[in-house]
């Protein structure tokens, strides 16, 4: 990269000479080596690292850099994280972070980055040395030339390393040699997080700010139409009160100074609402009217064979209708933003996935140039596709800006679990058969259900076009079904509700895998067959179905599904507990194309009370190659108990056009005491690294449905699973 | 504005606030000691968790006005030098995903440790589930606080 390389020169001017007459290992003490945005190497011998993807938990502030130090060879002690903000030297990068795509998005770049700056940095030595580039070699941020055994470091070699010409196509490292790849890393920022220290954009904390809390519209749609400021305005600490129009939940935000006088200010204050156009919006008349709509005609998804000609000769037919719920990410930190606006400029500090969006958005409201806006991405207490959405920025913005001075908006637990972009409900209804040799031979999925707003809303002339969905490869889980039927028809039908809807974890996943694993559940059993078999021989031959851009290898899921059988004993008959319905049920997922799931789920459900207690989920990979195997440990427990929470708890209802739930005591989350032991296997892998972070999800709530079913008899086809449900 | 004087990780502090501010935001906003997290608001989800005279206490619940007099110790305060035999575990069993929760678990886990330095696994699992983590590290967690538990009887 020629800037970032002249700039360096122009930042070294006076060492030049002094360089040529081989003196570098006392040059400049400010020189530095920055070959690319990614990494800086000091004549301090340190060397920083961007890290260009939020940190939500999933560990990029780990696996981002290991990519890195494989190819530099540094060492661990010389690294110092920086994260990326919206600034020049990241133009062109992307910052933002979604899709289990940061380390399948930044393997190839990360790697050449590293490899870069290697081979520059030996270059470097070698020229000094008047020996040739290839009898030197890198180790733990140390050149050597292994004949006369010199040695110079990263830091005394970084100013003559800056002059060497960029390698266009660095080598990179055979994964034979890799040192830092596939070894398990501690996070690099365990001990910051157990002392405190971490800053997460709650903590943001900036000279002469204040803090607000908005008194925000309680019905989907509706608006201010009157308040009256002076009983809060009373209240110590209360500075202003400032009408809130931007943002996806408006109100009436009160600035103070601490956040508790704006959670009180905001209480007191007397607002009268327009309760505009959804003031009758009911959660479950819409789930009714949505299952009334699976007689609609649908958007063509998928379409091999033709499943409805030979849907009359099937020997065996049944079908089966399931229901996902509206779901809330209830991140543990609520939404919040800091701004300090001037009056050419605007500082950000956010805990975001979307940092670009926020820089644009923000520079529109303000007028002012990209350029002129910063974002710094914050830590972040927990995202899972709620950070994708960057509404809680226009409104720190435009308070900022109506009092002049730099304001943290905080939203409250009520305001976190009441106005998100909830995860949308579907309801689908799959009919399967099997000719007379109990062969399967059909599969019809129909999916009514909604658009996830994070995309542009389909236009009204792409919703005209009959293949809009499946040109979209959507809905997830249903288009890319990866089992072999002969005849296999897949529509869907578009019902959207006034509430705002966006990805969550697994984005649009886990409706569409929970009613397409539950019902090969229903279908092995009512043909007499183990569910294991039943899908092994769906995926046969074990070749890869091409679906638009998506190749999905079903040679990978066989895999996987051997392995998860073998580790969790699926052959064994069933245990004994005393008083209790024990079973296992299985249930599979591809993530994109490039992470190959199977799960089993054992659980056991109480005789006279119906109480479910999930014991033990297993679960295999085949991911590809895997960066840090103790990062992905932790994303795939990580990934089931966000699964177990949908599966026995999760519901966000709105009645009377308002979300009902409040906190985390009517929306239930799984606890400690309930969380299950959970393996994870991988299958080795010299494919590149596969999305991870959300895989595990969409399993979970029909692994544990059929588990309820082998130990009951009774199926539960409407989430979440509850005691109630079985008593019947 | 009433001014009270706290006890916060051995030090003294003189603090304006309304009578009614919970201790957390005064933690967080006055004193800018923001290891201590808001989640809920309402004691369910223990991420706001501190000790009080030794013992575990929701600091949301807590009004400043009822904290004169108590000792008080955050996450800040816990270890000289981010050595606690909590904090070790933790970072052994390389607990934290996002992190959010985990000063309050591990809080309560060191105040567990003091009141009964042999809890049985039940006892842990009891007290944790008065928490929430969202990224569901929870059999880290159970490892984490089984690990200091052995730890901190050793020693």
């Amino acid at each position: 990269m020629k800037t970032t390389r002249r700039s360096f020169i122009q930042a070294a001017t006076g060492t030049g000479l002094v360089l040529l007459i081989d003196n570098w290992l006392t040059a400049d003490a400010s020189a530095s080596f920055s070959p690319n945005a990614y990494l800086q190497i000091g004549s301090d011998n340190i060397i920083k690292l961007w890290v260009t993807r939020t940190e939500m938990g999933q560990g990029v502030r780990t696996t981002l850099p290991m990519m890195l130090v494989e190819e530099l060879d540094a060492d661990w002690s010389q690294i110092r994280l920086e994260q990326a903000a919206t600034i020049p030297r990241f133009k062109g990068i992307r910052l933002r972070t979604s899709g289990s795509g940061s380390t399948v998005g930044t393997y190839a770049a990360l790697r050449k980055a590293g490899a870069t700056a290697r081979v520059m940095l030996i270059a470097a030595a070698a020229e000094n040395w008047g020996v040739e580039s290839s009898a030197c070699h890198a180790d733990a941020g140390v050149v050597i030339h292994s004949k006369s055994r010199r040695k110079a470091t990263y830091g005394q070699l970084a100013a003559a390393a800056a002059r060497q010409p960029v390698p266009e196509n660095p080598p990179l490292k055979d994964p034979k040699q890799f040192r830092v790849i596939g070894k398990p890393k501690k996070r690099s920022d365990g001990k910051a997080i157990l002392t405190g220290k971490a800053r997460y954009g709650i903590d943001t904390r900036v000279p002469g700010m204040l803090y607000a809390v908005l008194k925000r519209c309680p019905y989907l749609g509706g608006k201010v139409a009157s308040f009256d400021k002076t009983r809060c305005m009373s209240l110590p600490g209360v500075r202003y009160v400032v009408p809130v129009k931007s943002g996806l939940a408006t109100g009436v935000a009160v600035v103070a100074d601490h956040t508790w006088a704006a959670m009180k200010g905001a209480e007191t204050l007397d607002v009268n609402w327009d309760a505009g156009p959804n003031r009758d919006f009911d959660s479950d008349q819409f789930l009714r009217e949505m299952e009334v709509a699976l007689s609609e005609p649908g958007y063509f998804v998928r379409g091999d064979g033709n499943a409805e000609k030979v849907l009359p000769s099937a020997a065996r037919k049944l079908e089966a209708i399931y229901e996902f719920p509206f779901q809330a990410h209830a991140p543990l930190e609520t939404m919040n933003c800091t701004a300090d606006v001037r009056s050419d400029s605007c500082e950000i500090w956010v805990p975001t996935q979307a940092p670009e969006v926020a820089q644009e958005n923000t520079a529109k409201q303000l007028g002012l140039p990209k350029d002129s806006v910063k974002v710094n991405v914050t830590l972040t207490g927990g995202a899972f596709g709620r950070r994708l959405f960057v509404d809680y920025v226009p409104e720190a913005v435009e308070i900022s800006k109506a009092i002049a001075r730099p304001v943290q908006v905080v939203w409250t637990r009520g305001d976190d679990m009441r106005f998100g972009y909830f995860q949308p409900p579907s309801i689908v209804k799959i009919t399967g058969g099997f000719d007379g040799n109990k062969k399967p031979l059909f599969w019809i999925q129909r999916s009514v259900g909604g658009d996830l707003t994070v995309y542009p809303a389909p236009t009204e002339k792409e919703l005209a076009d009959p293949h809009h969905y499946f040109n979209d490869g959507s809905p997830w889980g249903s288009f890319d079904n990866p089992y072999n039927f002969p005849n296999l028809k897949a529509d869907f039908v578009r019902r959207t509700a006034p509430v705002p809807t966006g990805p969550w974890r697994a984005v649009e996943y886990p409706a569409q895998v929970f009613a397409r694993e539950s019902f090969l559940d229903e279908m092995a059993y009512d043909a007499g067959r183990d569910p294991l078999d039943l899908r092994l021989e769906l995926l046969q031959p074990g070749d890869t179905l091409k679906l638009g851009d998506a190749k999905i290898d079903r040679g990978r899921l066989i895999q996987a599904l051997q392995l998860v059988a073998e580790r969790s004993n699926w052959r064994q008959p069933p245990q004994a507990i005393p008083g209790r319905d024990w079973g296992r049920g299985l249930a599979c997922n591809i993530y994109s194309d490039d992470c190959f799931m199977a799960q089993v789920a054992e659980v056991s459900v109480g005789k006279k009370d119906r109480d479910i207690k999930v014991h033990r989920i297993v679960c295999a990979f085949d991911c590809g190659r895997v960066i840090n195997p103790l990062g992905l440990e932790g994303q795939n427990e990580s990934g089931v108990i966000w699964g177990l929470t949908a599966a026995l708890h999760g519901r966000i209802d709105f009645k009377n056009g308002c979300a009902v739930q409040e906190n985390y005591v009517d929306y239930q989350v799984i606890r400690l005491n309930e969380s299950p032991a959970i393996e994870t296997h991988f299958i080795e892998s010299d494919q590149a690294p596969g999305g991870f972070g959300e895989t595990a999800v969409p399993p979970v709530a029909p692994a544990v449905a059929n588990a309820i079913f082998a130990a009951t008899g009774k199926r539960v086809r409407r989430l979440p699973i509850t005691p109630e449900k079985l008593l019947t | 504005m009433p001014a009270y004087t706290l006890s916060i990780n051995g030090k003294t502090h003189d603090v304006e606030a309304p009578p009614d501010m919970p201790l957390l935001w005064v933690l967080r906003d006055l004193l800018h000691l923001t290891g201590t997290k808001y989640g809920c608001g309402m004691g369910v989800c223990g991420a706001c968790t501190v000790h009080e005279n030794g013992k575990p206490l929701r600091s949301c619940q807590l009004a400043v006005s009822s904290a004169v007099g108590k000792k008080y110790t955050t996450i800040e305060g816990l270890s000289a030098h981010g050595d606690h035999p909590c904090q070790r575990a933790w970072i052994e069993e390389d607990v934290s995903q996002c992190g959010y929760c985990q000063v309050g678990m591990l809080m309560t886990t060191a105040a567990l440790l003091v009141e009964n330095p042999h809890p049985s696994d039940a006892e842990i699992d009891s007290v944790l589930s008065e928490h929430i983590c969202r990224c569901g590290t929870y059999q880290r967690i159970r490892r984490a606080a089984r690990r200091a538990a052995i730890g901190r009887s050793r020693a």
